[in-house]
C-alpha cells in the first residue's frame, strides 16, 4: 500500500486525476443525459424550431413572445404557483405526521409503515387512473363516502373550482418518500433526550416541539426544497387526470411546456418556457437557502460553539 | 456547491465537448446499422396495441416470409404515438413507414406518394373510396394510402327503446326526432338519460355537426370570424346546450361509450370503435345514420388512418413495397374485425353493404364526400383546436353553461 501511495505521489498528474476517474461514470452520465440536453435546450430556445422543418434563429423572440403575447403563460404560471402554495405545506405536514405515527412502538407498526409507503412505489400513471375513478362525480367512491355523511360532494374533476384541489389531494397521496426521510431522521434522535425530557415532566407535545422539531429542521429544509421543486414541475397527474381541464383550470406550467413542444410542435418556444421555469426554481431555492440560517438547526454547530446560557439546567 | 479549478475545469469542458460530438454523430449512423444478410430492414411504426397488434405482427411475419429481400420490424408506440413520432422526426430518425392520420402537422416529413400511385395504374387508385383521399392528403399531395376509416353514427340501446315503447330510429331522421325520442327515453328515477355527448368534444369531430347545418369553423381563406360564430354555428351549439338544460341529455368525460356500456344511456354518437366493446358488454344495440338538421343533411367527419413513408427514408422502394402489401385486399380482409375495409372490391366480396351495422358507416362515408375538416385548411390547427375545445367546455360544463353566442364570438377573435 505504501509503495503504491508513493508511486502515485511521484506521478503527480495521475494523482490529480484519480478522484475524477472514480466519479467518471457519474460525470459522463450527467454530461450526456443532463448537461448536454440542458445546454442544447438553451440553444433551442433562441430558435423557431418546428419538428418537421428546418430551425430558424430568432434571437430572443421566444422570450419576448412569452412575456408580452401569450396570456396562457401567465395563467399557467399562476395556477402552478397556486398549486405549490397548497401542496408544499400540506405534503410536509402529512408526511411529518405519518412519520411520527410510524415511529411509535405499537404492534403491527411495520405493516403501517409499508402501507403508508406503498403509494410512492405505484407509478404516476396508475395513481392517475385510480384517482380518476375516486373523483368521479356520479360513481366515485369519494362522493359515495361523502353521501353517507349526508354531504353532497363537489364535482371534483368537472368543476373548475374544485379541480385544482383534487390534484392537490391526489398529489398528497404520494408523500411516502418524504415520510421515509423524516422517519429515518426521527429514528436517529437519541432516546436519551426523550428520556430525560420525560423525567423533567415533558408531555408528548412538548417533546415534539422542543426535541423532535428542532432536530429534524435540516430534513424539513431538504424536504421543503425537493417538494417545492416537484410541485413546480408537476406534469404526470394533470396530463393523465385532467389534461389541463376543466376549462383550463389545471393547465399547469408543466403541461403548458409539454403541449407547446409535443402538441403544437414549437420546440424552441417550449425550451424558452422551460428555461424560465428553471430560473424561477433557482431563485426560489436560493431564497429558501437564504432563509435557512434563521430556522434550520444543525446540532454540530451548537456542539462546536461554547454553550449559551445555563447549560446544566 | 460545485467548484472546479484549473485542469479540472478544462477536463470538464473537454468531456462536455466530446459528449456533444458523440451525440451529434450518434444520430447519423443509426439508420445504416440495421441491415443484415442482404436484406433491407424497414422500420414500421404503429399506434395499435393488444389484439390488433398481435394481428399486425402476424401479417408482417407473412410479409417477411414471402419477401427474401425485405425485413420489416414493427415498432409499437401505443398511446404515446404522436410524441414518439415527433421525437423521431426531430432527431432525423423517423421510422421508414408509419401509421398516420394527422397529415397537416407532419406533412413536411412525409414523402408525397402521387408518383408511386401513378406507376401502379389507374385502377389501383380507383379501388379506394374517393372520400378518403381528401383525408390522406395535405397541400394537394397524397401523403398516405388509406388503411382504415370510420364515420360517426348514432348508437342506440334497443332494450331501452323497447322498454319505453319508442320505435327504433330510422335513417333520414332529424335532430328533432332524436330530441323527442330522448325525452321519452330519459327516466330520472332509473337514472337513465336519453342522449349522451362529450362535455369536451374533440373539435375535429364536432365540426361535422356544423357541416350538417351548412356551417363550418373556417372558410377557405382560414377566417374564423363569420364562420365559427355564424348564426348557423351558434344554432348548433345552442341546440346541444338546450338538450342539457332540458335534462334529457348528459355530457360525459369521454365519447359516452362508458355510459352506454353501463346501460344507462339510450343514445350516443361515435365511430365504429364502440361496436366490439358494446357487444362484449352485452348491450343489445343498433346503429343508425346521424340525424339531419331541418334544412341540412347528415354529414359525418371521417376518422381515417393511413400509412405513410418518411421523407428521410433511405429505402423508399422497399418501403413502398410494404405499403402496397399493407393496403392490399388480403390485408384489408385480415383486418376486417378491427377496421372497416377501404377497398371497394373487398366491400363487395365480403358483402358489407348487406351488413346491418357496417352498411351504415359506408353510407355515411358516401354522403360526406365534399367536406374538408378545418385541420386540413390551416397551419396552426393544434392551437385553434385548443381554443375551440375551451369554448365548447365553457358552453357544456354544468358549472358554467355559458351563452354560445358570447363564447363563439370571443373564440372567433
Amino acid at each position: 500500500m505504501e509503495q503504491a501511495a508513493k508511486r502515485f505521489k511521484r506521478s503527480r498528474r495521475l494523482g490529480k486525476w484519480t478522484p475524477y476517474l472514480f466519479i467518471s461514470p457519474w460525470i459522463v452520465g450527467i454530461l450526456l443525459f443532463t448537461v448536454g440536453p440542458l445546454i442544447f435546450s438553451l440553444i433551442m430556445s433562441f430558435f423557431n424550431w418546428p419538428v418537421t422543418s428546418k430551425p430558424k434563429f430568432i434571437g430572443l423572440d421566444n422570450y419576448s413572445k412569452m412575456f408580452t403575447d401569450d396570456p396562457q403563460f401567465y395563467k399557467s404560471l399562476w395556477i402552478t404557483l397556486k398549486f405549490a402554495v397548497f401542496y408544499v405545506p400540506l405534503s410536509l405536514g402529512i408526511s411529518l405526521i405519518l412519520a411520527l405515527l410510524i415511529t411509535q412502538h405499537v404492534k403491527g407498526v411495520k405493516i403501517f409503515r409499508t402501507i403508508f409507503y406503498l403509494p410512492a412505489v405505484v407509478s404516476g400513471v396508475a395513481v392517475s387512473i385510480i384517482w380518476g375513478w375516486i373523483f368521479n362525480t356520479k360513481y366515485g367512491i369519494l362522493n359515495y363516502a361523502l353521501s353517507l355523511l349526508g354531504i353532497e360532494g363537489p364535482k371534483w374533476l368537472v368543476d373548475p373550482n374544485s379541480a385544482i384541489i383534487s390534484i392537490v389531494i391526489a398529489s398528497a397521496w404520494g408523500v411516502g418518500t418524504m415520510m421515509l426521510i423524516f422517519y429515518t431522521n426521527i429514528k436517529g434522535i437519541s432516546p436519551d433526550l426523550y428520556e430525560s425530557a420525560a423525567i423533567d415532566g415533558a408531555g408528548p407535545f412538548r417533546q415534539f416541539r422542543s426535541i423532535t422539531l428542532p432536530l429534524i429542521t435540516p430534513t424539513l429544509f431538504f424536504n421543503l426544497i425537493t417538494s417545492t421543486i416537484s410541485a413546480l414541475q408537476q406534469l404526470t397527474l394533470v396530463l393523465l387526470l385532467t389534461n389541463g381541464g376543466p376549462l383550463k383550470s389545471t393547465y399547469f406550467y408543466g403541461l403548458f411546456v409539454y403541449n407547446n413542444a409535443f402538441k403544437h410542435h414549437k420546440l424552441g418556444y417550449a425550451s424558452a418556457n422551460a428555461w424560465f421555469m428553471f430560473i424561477i426554481i433557482l431563485l426560489l431555492t436560493a431564497l429558501i437557502f437564504r432563509s435557512s440560517s434563521v430556522w434550520v438547526f444543525y446540532e454540530n454547530e451548537v456542539k462546536n460553539k461554547p454553550a449559551r446560557g445555563g447549560k446544566g439546567k | 456547491m460545485l467548484r472546479v479549478k484549473g485542469t479540472g475545469k478544462s477536463l470538464l469542458i473537454t468531456m462536455l465537448l466530446v459528449c456533444l460530438t458523440l451525440t451529434a454523430c450518434g444520430g447519423g449512423s443509426g439508420g445504416k446499422a440495421a441491415d443484415q444478410g442482404g436484406k433491407q430492414t424497414i422500420r414500421f411504426a404503429t399506434w395499435d396495441s393488444e389484439d390488433n397488434l398481435t394481428l399486425q405482427q402476424e401479417l408482417i411475419d407473412q410479409f417477411n416470409e414471402t419477401h427474401t429481400d425485405i425485413q420489416v420490424s414493427l415498432e409499437a408506440y401505443g398511446s404515446d404515438y404522436d410524441t414518439k413520432i415527433t421525437a423521431g422526426m426531430g432527431a432525423k430518425d423517423a421510422p421508414d413507414v408509419m401509421y398516420m392520420w394527422n397529415y397537416p402537422t407532419y406533412k413536411d416529413a412525409l414523402e408525397p406518394l402521387d408518383s408511386y400511385i401513378e406507376q401502379e395504374g389507374g385502377s389501383f387508385k380507383d379501388n379506394f373510396y374517393e372520400t378518403l383521399w381528401n383525408y390522406n392528403s395535405a397541400d394537394g399531395q397524397i401523403l398516405g394510402l388509406p388503411v382504415g376509416y370510420t364515420t360517426h353514427v348514432v348508437y342506440y340501446n334497443k332494450d331501452l327503446f323497447d322498454a319505453a315503447g319508442v320505435p327504433y330510429p330510422q335513417d333520414g331522421w332529424t335532430w328533432a326526432d332524436l330530441q323527442e325520442a330522448a325525452k321519452k327515453l330519459s327516466d330520472k328515477a332509473e337514472n337513465i338519460s336519453g342522449f349522451a355527448f362529450s362535455g369536451k368534444p374533440d373539435p375535429y369531430d364536432f365540426e361535422m355537426f356544423l357541416w350538417g347545418n351548412g356551417a363550418s369553423y373556417i372558410d377557405d381563406q382560414g377566417n374564423l370570424e363569420g364562420n365559427l360564430n355564424s348564426p348557423k354555428s351558434i344554432e348548433v351549439l345552442t341546440m346541444f346546450q338546450n338538450m342539457l338544460k332540458e335534462g334529457y341529455a348528459i355530457t360525459t368525460e369521454g365519447s359516452g361509450a362508458t355510459e352506454m356500456k353501463s346501460g344507462k344511456v339510450a343514445m350516443f354518437t361515435n365511430g365504429a370503435w364502440s361496436i366490439a366493446s358494446l357487444r362484449e358488454a352485452g348491450i343489445n344495440f343498433g346503429v343508425v345514420e346521424l340525424p339531419k338538421f331541418k334544412d341540412g343533411s347528415a354529414v359525418s367527419v371521417v376518422s381515417s388512418s393511413g400509412i405513410s413513408m418518411s421523407k428521410e427514408s433511405s429505402k423508399k422502394d422497399a418501403a413502398w413495397e410494404f405499403i402496397k402489401f399493407w393496403t392490399s385486399e388480403e390485408a384489408n380482409k385480415a383486418r376486417i374485425d378491427y377496421e372497416l375495409p377501404v377497398l371497394k372490391t373487398v366491400v363487395e366480396s365480403e358483402q358489407l353493404q348487406n351488413d346491418d351495422m357496417k352498411r351504415v358507416f359506408y353510407h355515411m362515408l358516401e354522403m360526406s364526400e365534399k367536406y374538408t375538416p378545418a385541420s386540413f385548411k390551416v397551419d396552426n390547427w393544434s392551437e385553434i383546436s385548443e381554443n375551440l375545445q375551451l369554448a365548447f367546455e365553457q358552453i357544456f360544463n354544468p358549472s358554467t353553461l355559458m351563452d354560445p353566442k358570447t363564447v363563439l364570438d370571443d373564440a372567433a377573435q
